[in-house]
């Protein structure tokens, strides 16, 4: 017994020293993110540029799948207390996150209590309060940003010797051309994204009640007027007129048409641009999201879409420190700029942007500010995002339905009555899954 | 007595072609390069690229953590298999052994928790066995994949099966022998199973092999992923923006398909009696 | 203790990854669960309510029944085909047989990435086929070419499965019998409907069983790699609303409250199972 208890204590001993020891050495932080391919080489990166920078803290980037994988590993691992302290979270899944109080620790407080300065006007206007609370709050740190936007094939758009449109009107305008010229005009790669969330945003629209859904969740449902509807009913009449292309759901099969040079006009992420330059051999450029002149107030500048990273609960004060000093280092102008040119995300702070600038990186390449200039178009009422629970599945209801709509099996009266009725029975789900 | 009609050999020749034919296809369209099956779409001949695409999915490493290459695919593919059908055998043996050759308490208690295993296939609980596996602390473990694989009772009703058929005199003379259960076990028992071994084995090494929802579930980290799961990666570069990578996703189907079928086809005649008589 | 020693290892696995799985699953069928764990509201029957009055869920039934029964037919038919031949061929029959139950060895991903080649919508072979024939195929836009490229995926990978096992059948009834019903009656088709199929019924009968089985669960793979993660207007299978509702949507009670439903539903085909399998006993 007496060995035994030698033997115990000397282990206590050395994880005394341990610990002890650790204090000298870097505290590690892990950071579970969604970015695949070439997007994945940049964020490794980055984090070596972290981990070169200073010695204080090693962080870790860990592949964890698509955004929705990503995020349910980072749900199990919370509930197992295994949670990583970066999880990086899609817009989708932002209500998700946000609404479980708790969870994570606001993006505006860890760089505060660290004692690193916070000012959330230094953010671009688009990005400033996509992932905040109520009070405008910044929970969650901004990292892939894009917002959708018109690339177009200079070539075809000159062979039927048009001009990129403004307006849907006047695409209506132009796309019989660029149909006789041998063309399908107009292809897009994310309906509920593109045609809803920022059709909205576009149109200084209502998109939920209780703001949009930033006050809280009980009681909000969905809102869609005329405008919309009567986008959709136009939107399927190109498609049966032969002015628009729908591939289904996934982003690249309606990308793909686009890249081969049989889609004149194609709707994406700016984040899209590094791909379609290393792809494409015609020459193309990009310019704002159309919107429709008739409807009041339209020309609003849209929101991001992408994801944020979120600081998680449940960590000493010692990683959170590190987690901050992430952040100040990810924010920093030269890494938004260089994330910015690898990867086409827009650079989320002004001052970044403003280094773009002087460094005329848009004078060479003008296409790739079309996403940060249509971010900070002037904004309204309704532009600074939405926040709703069980959005991942709203927006999949969505895709059902807009999928009904464009291979004719339903109206768009009866599609937006399924998407309503489905999706706020899906909010009021949400609600309750809080205690509401 | 029946004649043997050219329609016949034409029936059958017809179905061969429809369970051949997508194979060679793939295979096919696996040695172009990525822009030619863009642009030409699927390859119906043989192209120039054999040895480098087989190459950069075997050995290149790929993924997003630059850790992975087929080659560690190939390797857990096989960890998974030969640990599921391993343990499988092993443990459904001794419970099978238990439940045949001992008269004990509870043993139809012991048997029916066993049987309900066949009312509970993986998808239904899919959430609850994810969370329980987290919380113990098993995702991305390779004890974590194969062992919540292995307890399903097809492999126990087998053994049971077999071993009623087992004579009882054998047992008898056994005892006689002055032979212990596990003498009894091992010295009589697994031998007689040999073949029975055999067969069961491959049919489990090919339903592990091809186990695709666990694992896409339990591991998320790449230095585990079998080639299976690695399916549902070439999918996500699909939906991301460059030119889909048409002739590497299909050589890695191939490397998928090759063991498994491999050892269908040699060990035909195991397999088949494995696979008609475990399933009755 | 002996034999406790010895179930012990196969009853702990059981009771850790099967019965706790499933009691949770059962017990979080009536609650609604913030997915972070923070809090959980009892909402008795509503997560099954819900469920049955979405029009999605009939949808995804109806689709189910209909994949099933395409899947378990077309694939049992042609099996059926196949093996009476294969059955009656001397020359070849072993190359025959090696060629056409291969296929049971390629997984459900595999056979689904496969079909998304052959009927891709840029580079498909099968899309250029049907267009001769005035068919403008569009897998993931038109809910119909979808469901078949899903439905032709399915048959292709269970054909083998059901060959074996019939062919086996086949070779089971004895040469003395077929004999006699060749003196009987002269016309081939008429002997095998009148002798043949009826000795193979339980054969048939249990394969139903094990077809089903097939089409509802271990199609996920397919199902999964042809809709490329975007479930869309694609049709899904019920177990695949599972993965998506607990999955990508974290919604542990409607996926929960689904896969209660479903440990219903398999309840019910084994017991049909057992029966067969004691009856299958009396014919052989």
């Amino acid at each position: 017994m007496a060995y035994r208890k030698t033997v115990a204590s000397f282990v206590a001993a050395a994880a005394l020293l341990g610990t002890s020891t650790a204090s000298y050495a870097a505290t590690d932080i892990a950071w579970w993110h969604a970015m695949g391919g070439r997007l994945g080489e940049v964020v490794v990166d980055i984090a070596n540029g972290y981990n070169a920078d200073q010695d204080a803290c090693k962080i870790t980037p860990v592949f964890k799948g698509t955004y929705e994988e990503t995020l349910t590993a980072g749900i199990a691992a919370f509930r197992a207390g295994e949670q990583p302290n970066i999880l990086q979270v899609f817009d989708a899944g932002a209500a998700t996150i946000i609404g479980a109080k708790g969870a994570v620790i606001p993006a505006q407080d860890i760089l505060e209590n660290a004692g690193v300065g916070f000012d959330i006007e230094d953010y671009i206007d688009g990005v400033r309060y996509f992932y905040a609370d109520s009070d405008g709050k910044m929970i969650g740190m901004p990292f892939n940003s894009s917002t959708p936007i018109l690339y177009y094939n200079v070539d075809a758009l000159k062979k039927a010797g048009v001009e990129a449109p403004k307006t849907w009107e006047e695409f209506q305008e132009i796309a019989p051309k660029l149909k006789e010229a041998g063309y399908v005009p107009l292809a897009q790669s994310h309906l509920p994204w593109i045609f809803t969330e920022n059709f909205k945003s576009r149109h200084n629209l209502q998109f939920a009640t209780n703001n949009n859904g930033y006050d809280g969740s009980k009681d909000t449902t969905l809102v869609f007027g005329e405008p919309i509807k009567n986008h959709f009913s136009a939107v399927k009449g190109w498609l049966d007129d032969g002015l628009f292309g729908y591939y289904g759901t996934g982003w690249g099969d309606n990308q793909t048409p686009f890249n081969e040079g049989k889609v004149a006009m194609w709707l994406g992420s700016s984040g899209s641009f590094g791909g379609i330059s290393k792809t494409v051999d015609f020459p193309f450029s990009a310019t704002y999201l159309p919107y429709w002149d008739a409807v009041d107030g339209a020309g609003t500048g849209t929101f991001i879409g992408g994801a944020a990273l979120f600081s998680m609960s449940g960590k000493s004060d010692e990683e959170n420190k590190c987690v901050a000093s992430f952040f100040e280092y990810l924010t920093s102008p030269e890494v938004q700029y260089m994330w910015h040119k690898e990867t086409g995300y827009v650079p989320i702070t002004n001052a970044a942007y403003d280094m773009a600038k002087k460094d005329g990186y848009y004078e060479s390449t003008p296409a790739a500010e079309v996403g940060i200039k249509q971010l900070t178009l002037p904004g309204g009422e309704w532009t600074k995002g939405y926040r709703m629970g069980f959005y991942v599945q709203i927006r999949d209801v969505m895709n059902r339905e807009y999928g009904k709509l464009m291979s004719g099996e339903t109206t768009v009266e009866d599609a937006f009555a399924t998407i309503e009725a489905d999706g706020n029975k899906l909010l009021e789900r949400f609600s309750k899954t809080t205690g509401n | 007595m029946y004649k043997l009609k050219i329609s016949d050999h034409l029936i059958l020749l017809t179905g061969v072609f429809f369970m051949v034919a997508p194979v060679v296809l793939t295979f096919m369209t696996s040695t172009h390069d990525a822009i030619a099956i863009y642009k030409g779409g699927v390859q119906f001949l043989p192209g120039d690229k054999f040895l480098e695409n087989y190459e950069t999915v075997l050995f290149q490493a790929g993924g997003f953590t630059q850790e992975v290459n087929g080659f560690v695919m190939l390797k857990n593919s096989m960890i998974l298999g030969f640990g599921f059908a391993i343990g499988k055998i092993v443990i459904s043996m001794l419970a099978a052994y238990a439940i045949v050759y001992f008269r004990f308490p509870f043993a139809s208690v012991c048997f029916w928790i066993i049987f309900a295993t066949l009312l509970l296939p993986l998808e239904v609980r899919i959430l609850p066995s994810y969370e329980i596996v987290q919380s113990l602390g098993m995702v991305n473990t390779y004890s974590g994949l194969i062992v919540p694989l292995i307890a399903s009772a097809t492999g126990t009703f087998f053994f049971r099966q077999f071993f009623m058929s087992v004579p009882d005199e054998l047992l008898e003379a056994a005892r006689i022998d002055g032979a212990g259960p596990w003498k009894f076990f091992k010295d009589i028992l697994v031998p007689l199973s040999k073949t029975m071994i055999a067969a069961i084995f491959i049919i489990m090494f090919v339903f592990g092999w091809n186990q695709y929802l666990w694992p896409t579930l339990i591991t998320t980290d790449e230095s585990l992923f079998t080639l299976v799961r690695g399916i549902k990666q070439i999918l996500q570069v699909w939906v991301g923006a460059q030119i889909p990578a048409f002739n590497e996703a299909m050589a890695l189907a191939i490397l998928a398909m090759l063991p498994p079928v491999l050892i269908v086809v040699i060990f035909q005649s195991w397999f088949v009696k494995g696979l008609v008589e475990s399933d009755k | 203790m002996v034999p406790y020693m010895l179930l012990l290892p196969q009853l702990a696995i059981v009771t850790i990854f099967f019965l706790w799985p499933a009691a949770e699953a059962i017990q979080s069928s009536f609650y609604l669960e913030d997915p972070f764990g923070f809090g959980s509201t009892f909402v008795g029957l509503d997560n099954f309510t819900d469920m049955l009055t979405s029009t999605d869920y009939g949808r995804v039934a109806r689709f189910t029944a209909v994949f099933t029964f395409f899947v378990t037919f077309l694939s049992l038919g042609f099996a059926l085909l196949l093996a009476v031949k294969a059955d009656k061929v001397l020359r070849g029959a072993s190359t025959y047989k090696t060629l056409l139950m291969w296929v049971y060895a390629v997984a459900p991903p595999v056979a689904g990435l496969i079909g998304v080649l052959l009927f891709d919508q840029h580079v498909g072979p099968m899309v250029d086929l049907f267009a001769m024939f005035g068919w403008k195929m569009q897998i993931g836009v038109n809910y119909f070419d979808t469901s078949f490229a899903m439905i032709v995926t399915a048959v292709w990978k269970q054909i083998p499965v059901n060959f074996i096992f019939f062919l086996s059948g086949l070779q089971g009834i004895s040469k003395s019998v077929q004999e006699a019903a060749s003196i009987d009656c002269r016309s081939g088709f008429r002997r095998f409907w009148t002798v043949t199929f009826p000795l193979l019924a339980p054969t048939g009968f249990f394969l139903l069983i094990i077809n089903i089985t097939y089409a509802f669960f271990d199609t996920f793979g397919i199902v999964d790699v042809i809709v490329k993660n975007e479930p869309g207007n694609n049709p899904v299978t019920l177990v695949y609303k599972v993965y998506l509702d607990g999955f990508r949507g974290n919604d542990l009670g409607g996926s929960s409250a689904q896969s209660v439903i479903l440990m219903a539903l398999v309840f019910i085909l084994t017991i049909i199972q057992f029966r067969l399998i004691e009856r299958r006993v009396h014919y052989t």
